[in-house]
């Protein structure tokens, strides 16, 4: 896992909608520890890159294949040591046995396979050294023989069982003759249509004290079989290293979020892994709305700053995908943040330090601070904790007041951060605040066929002088002229 | 295997518009002749008339057949009554309500397996005293008795007995991975009565008994009985199965045979022959034919009818004039005649030649298309296409007033070009019409394989019901203009 992080900000988790995000990766995944290496950003870049080189490595379809595997069946060994707890003692030999049987040939399987197919990354390649230091150790070798010589004994017991009213008589296996076979054979005789099958899932455990008993019979059977099962269990009381284990634990940080990955890169939709730059450029090409890519469809979209301006003013019509392109973006750098690729064609970013946003919030009739003093709360709040290597998501701030003095505001604000050389994406229905020389302006994009309709693209480019609201009215008539025509 | 097939019904399917043509020829009233009742008589009756396929020789092997069942009627009776019988005791008597319940099933299958051998053993008896000739029955005969003797019923009754005791079960098992139980086999049981037997095993035993007051364990134990019946359960299950097809499959195939003994004693109660029809490529001939959807309405002997026609790879039979004339009633039984001539049966007539084993099919005028209509004339014109798209070369089209739903002289074009389209391709076309240009159009046209039929008027004036042969009398709609108009010119 290399180094933890630091809890993000509550405020953030929430403005860019962290926790559903991480719902979707996680998918029906509820491990608290996994759930809280997702809410938690790394501070330092070297710790990124060595989780991102682990990535690398596990993005290999085999390399992939071979861990997920490792991850399964060493789950499965312990599931097995779980319910050995509470088991009666004739299956405690056996669930102890296949504990270590599925144990060993995972381990040296993964060991083998992950040699030939070579790693590169530290975080893999420290864990196999780890992973030949046990399998080459005398201990796992004494344990893998005393192992496969219980496992043939105990193919050897064959018994013959006769339940009869409230008996269950054993007997060692002697011979007999199949029922189903002469079914089979007499009534083959007849033409057969189609085959009905009786499907039968029993309602108790096959761990009941009743098979505890039949297994103590058959042991009575076969002395030297049982001998080799109950050598095995006293002389290997643990199966399963420590180490291993927390691997186990871990490494569905990164599988999970490549499957996530891979379903929608099998939806067309593509990841990439970050790049950090060090002259405050941004360059992010084909980035994409995670949450809307997994339901509906998304529109990508880039960014683009030598590093030289970095407030982005972003203005345009009605639901033209504003907030999502901006919400996008902080997802993007949030998620580069925890280590993993993130979604778009090419990302090159510099690595930030802190994510602060200011979303509108719903008035909330308990608080003391109308939405405006809110704003300029908040406002405050990040003009005071952001510098250079901050990244500030702002959506419609100031809002609630005339626009002229939003305008004022806006501009004070921004004014500020371009002082810091803070970046920040700036939404705003004023266009005067896309036309201040210091920033980049984006406009949400009308859709070419129907200039009624967005297109979700946000590019580069002067807000508009044209409000589609009268537009819309003049297409039905509403235009000063049409109007006295028709009133004449 | 036991294999036996007495209708060569093959794959074949029934015709696409079964239901059109079972309505219009009135087939209910024969099939209820034929099954007096018995719904699987009607159901095989059906299945076997209105099939799509039939080659000249499945027809013969069928005549050959329904001799063979009119000569051996007891027997045929009788075992079909078996057949029945055993399927519908075992289909009362045992329930297989879910198949998540090997003890159930196991259960009641082996009790239906008890129920069925009993039935086969009853058949066997009659079998074996069977006189048979034709290719069909000898067939099934051969066959059933070769596989089923007394020693096969013997042993079915043992294991269905053993099975449906449920004495405890027997079986071996093996100690598989977790030490879980796995791969039980139920054995047949032994015969621990033996002395030696039970020598043998008193000191190699290991008895686990029940504590009285442990219900956890008593269901325990009854789920692994269950376990151990569910390998056991599908293929008993199979076995009842397969007995109740092979129940089901000889009572519905005997069912045919049945049906033909029924209306065979039906026309020789009213005195109408019966003859075994003919295939001839040449010929369409029939030798007093009797309409039998209408002996059965009026349970009596109706007026026949007759016709020759030289065949040159397809015919048509054009019909037209008065109303209450006998048309449609004609067109009925011919139809019904080549339906019952292809399922191998005999036809009410003293002689019968159809050119091919073709399928029958219907158009007759619904009653609602009387009105003229662009909509409606659509909806009719889709349903030909419907039933064209399923003819083959060989079949016949049966058509009573199509393309009425138009006016006359553009219908006329239409049914010129589908009756010579069909007679083209082979498909030979009986039509009952009034559309004139069609009428003067198309009967000289086809003067080699058509034939224009219309009612018979004694010179007295009165109508026989008989159709004749008639011709067409170019001008006769303009003489009849002139004749009426000069008579009021002339009165005036």
């Amino acid at each position: 896992m290399g180094s933890r992080g630091i809890r993000a900000d509550e405020q953030v988790l929430s403005d860019l909608r962290i926790r559903e995000l991480v719902s979707l990766i996680l998918g029906k995944e509820r491990d608290e520890f996994l759930w809280s290496l997702f809410l938690e950003p790394l501070d330092s870049i070297d710790s990124v890159v060595y989780r991102l080189n682990v990535f690398r490595d596990l993005m290999r379809t085999e390399v992939y294949v071979v861990t997920e595997r490792l991850v399964e069946k060493v789950r499965e060994a312990l599931s097995y040591l779980e319910t050995e707890k509470e088991a009666y003692e004739p299956h405690k030999l056996g669930l102890h046995l296949d504990a270590a049987l599925t144990y060993i040939d995972a381990l040296e399987r993964f060991y083998s396979e992950m040699l030939s197919l070579g790693v590169e990354s530290d975080g893999l390649k420290g864990f196999l050294d780890y992973v030949r230091s046990i399998v080459e150790s005398e201990h796992f070798k004494a344990m893998k023989e005393k192992a496969m010589k219980a496992k043939e004994a105990r193919v050897r017991m064959v018994i013959r069982v006769r339940i009869m009213g409230d008996r269950v008589v054993v007997w060692r296996f002697d011979g007999g003759v199949d029922m189903e076979k002469v079914i089979e054979e007499l009534f083959s005789r007849f033409r057969s249509e189609e085959s009905r099958k009786v499907k039968y899932i029993p309602t108790t455990g096959g761990m009941s004290h009743i098979h505890a008993a039949i297994l103590e019979g058959a042991f009575k059977f076969y002395g030297s079989e049982y001998k080799a099962l109950k050598e095995f269990y006293d002389e290997f009381p643990k199966i399963i290293d420590d180490g291993v284990a927390a691997f186990v634990r871990e490494i569905p940080f990164y599988m999970l979020y490549i499957s996530f990955m891979k379903k929608l890169m099998s939806k067309g939709y593509s990841f990439t892994i970050p790049r950090f730059t060090s002259d405050g450029r941004i360059d992010v090409r084909g980035f994409y709305n995670i949450m809307l890519a997994e339901k509906t469809g998304a529109v990508p979209n880039d960014l683009f700053t030598s590093g030289e301006k970095r407030i982005f003013v972003i203005t345009g019509m009605n639901s033209g995908g504003k907030t999502t392109f901006a919400t996008s973006f902080g997802q993007l750098v949030y998620l580069a943040k925890l280590g993993v690729p993130v979604p778009a064609q090419s990302a090159e970013i510099p690595f930030f330090t802190a994510i602060l946003t200011a979303y509108p919030a719903r008035e909330d009739p308990r608080e003391s601070l109308s939405r405006l003093e809110q704003d300029i709360v908040r406002a405050a709040e990040i003009m005071h904790r952001s510098d250079s290597s901050t990244l500030i998501i702002a959506n419609e701030l100031f809002s609630t007041t005339t626009s002229d003095e939003g305008f004022q505001l806006a501009k004070i604000f921004l004014e500020e951060l371009w002082r810091k050389r803070s970046y920040c994406l700036f939404i705003t229905f004023l266009s005067g605040v896309a036309l201040l020389d210091f920033v980049i302006s984006l406009v949400a994009q009308p859709s070419p066929e129907d200039p009624l309709k967005p297109s979700y693209k946000i590019v580069p480019g002067l807000p508009p002088s044209e409000y589609m609201a009268v537009r819309i009215a003049s297409k039905h008539g509403l235009t000063y002229n049409d109007l006295r025509m028709v009133v004449g | 295997m036991i294999e036996f097939d007495l209708l060569r019904l093959g794959s074949s399917q029934k015709i696409s518009i079964a239901d059109d043509v079972r309505t219009d020829l009135e087939l209910d009233k024969i099939v209820s002749v034929a099954s007096k009742g018995d719904e699987l008589v009607a159901k095989t009756w059906f299945d076997v008339l209105l099939s799509k396929k039939t080659s000249i020789e499945d027809v013969r092997y069928r005549q050959e057949a329904v001799k063979d069942a009119l000569a051996n009627r007891e027997v045929v009776t009788k075992m079909y009554q078996i057949a029945k019988e055993g399927y519908e005791k075992a289909y009362r008597e045992v329930f297989i309500f879910r198949l998540d319940d090997p003890r159930l099933v196991v259960y009641e299958a082996s009790n239906g397996i008890k129920i069925l051998t009993d039935y086969l053993e009853k058949l066997l008896g009659i079998v074996s005293n069977a006189n048979f000739t034709s290719r069909a029955f000898k067939g099934l005969v051969e066959s059933f008795t070769s596989n089923i003797d007394e020693d096969f019923i013997a042993k079915a009754r043992e294991i269905s007995e053993t099975l449906w005791l449920g004495n405890g079960v027997d079986f071996r098992v093996e100690i598989g991975p977790l030490n879980n139980l796995v791969n039980p086999v139920l054995l047949v049981p032994k015969n621990e009565r033996s002395f030696l037997n039970r020598l043998l095993s008193m000191e190699k035993r290991y008895t686990y008994k029940l504590d009285p007051r442990d219900e956890a364990g008593s269901t325990i134990i009854d789920d692994m009985i269950k376990w151990v019946l569910s390998r056991v359960a599908t293929p008993l299950l199979n076995a009842f199965d397969r007995l109740m097809d092979f129940f089901k499959d000889l009572a519905r195939q005997l069912s045919f045979y049945v049906g033909a003994i029924n209306l065979s004693d039906f026309l020789d109660e009213l005195g109408i022959p019966k003859t075994y029809p003919m295939v001839d490529s040449r010929r369409f001939f029939f030798e007093n034919l009797y309409p039998l959807s209408l002996a059965v309405s009026s349970k009596s002997r109706p007026v026949p009818s007759s016709l020759e026609i030289n065949v040159d790879g397809s015919f048509a039979v054009i019909i037209t004039g008065v109303n209450k004339g006998g048309k449609t009633t004609f067109l009925k039984s011919v139809g019904q005649a080549i339906i019952l001539a292809r399922a191998g049966l005999f036809v009410p007539a003293d002689s019968f030649i159809v050119p091919t084993t073709g399928a029958v099919f219907t158009h007759f005028l619904r009653e609602e298309e009387i009105t003229f209509s662009y909509g409606k004339f659509e909806e009719e014109v889709k349903r030909f296409k419907k039933l064209a798209e399923s003819l083959s070369r060989g079949d016949y089209v049966l058509m009573d007033e199509s393309f009425v739903s138009t006016n006359h002289v553009e219908a006329s074009v239409v049914a010129e070009n589908v009756v010579s389209a069909l007679l083209d391709s082979g498909i030979n076309v009986l039509y009952i019409t009034f559309l004139q240009d069609f009428l003067y159009r198309f009967v000289p046209k086809n003067k080699n394989r058509a034939v224009l039929l219309v009612p018979e008027r004694q010179s007295d004036g009165t109508r026989t019901f008989k159709l004749v042969k008639g011709s067409i009398q170019p001008g006769y709609a303009l003489e009849l203009w002139k004749r009426i108009v000069e008579k009021q010119q002339g009165a005036s």
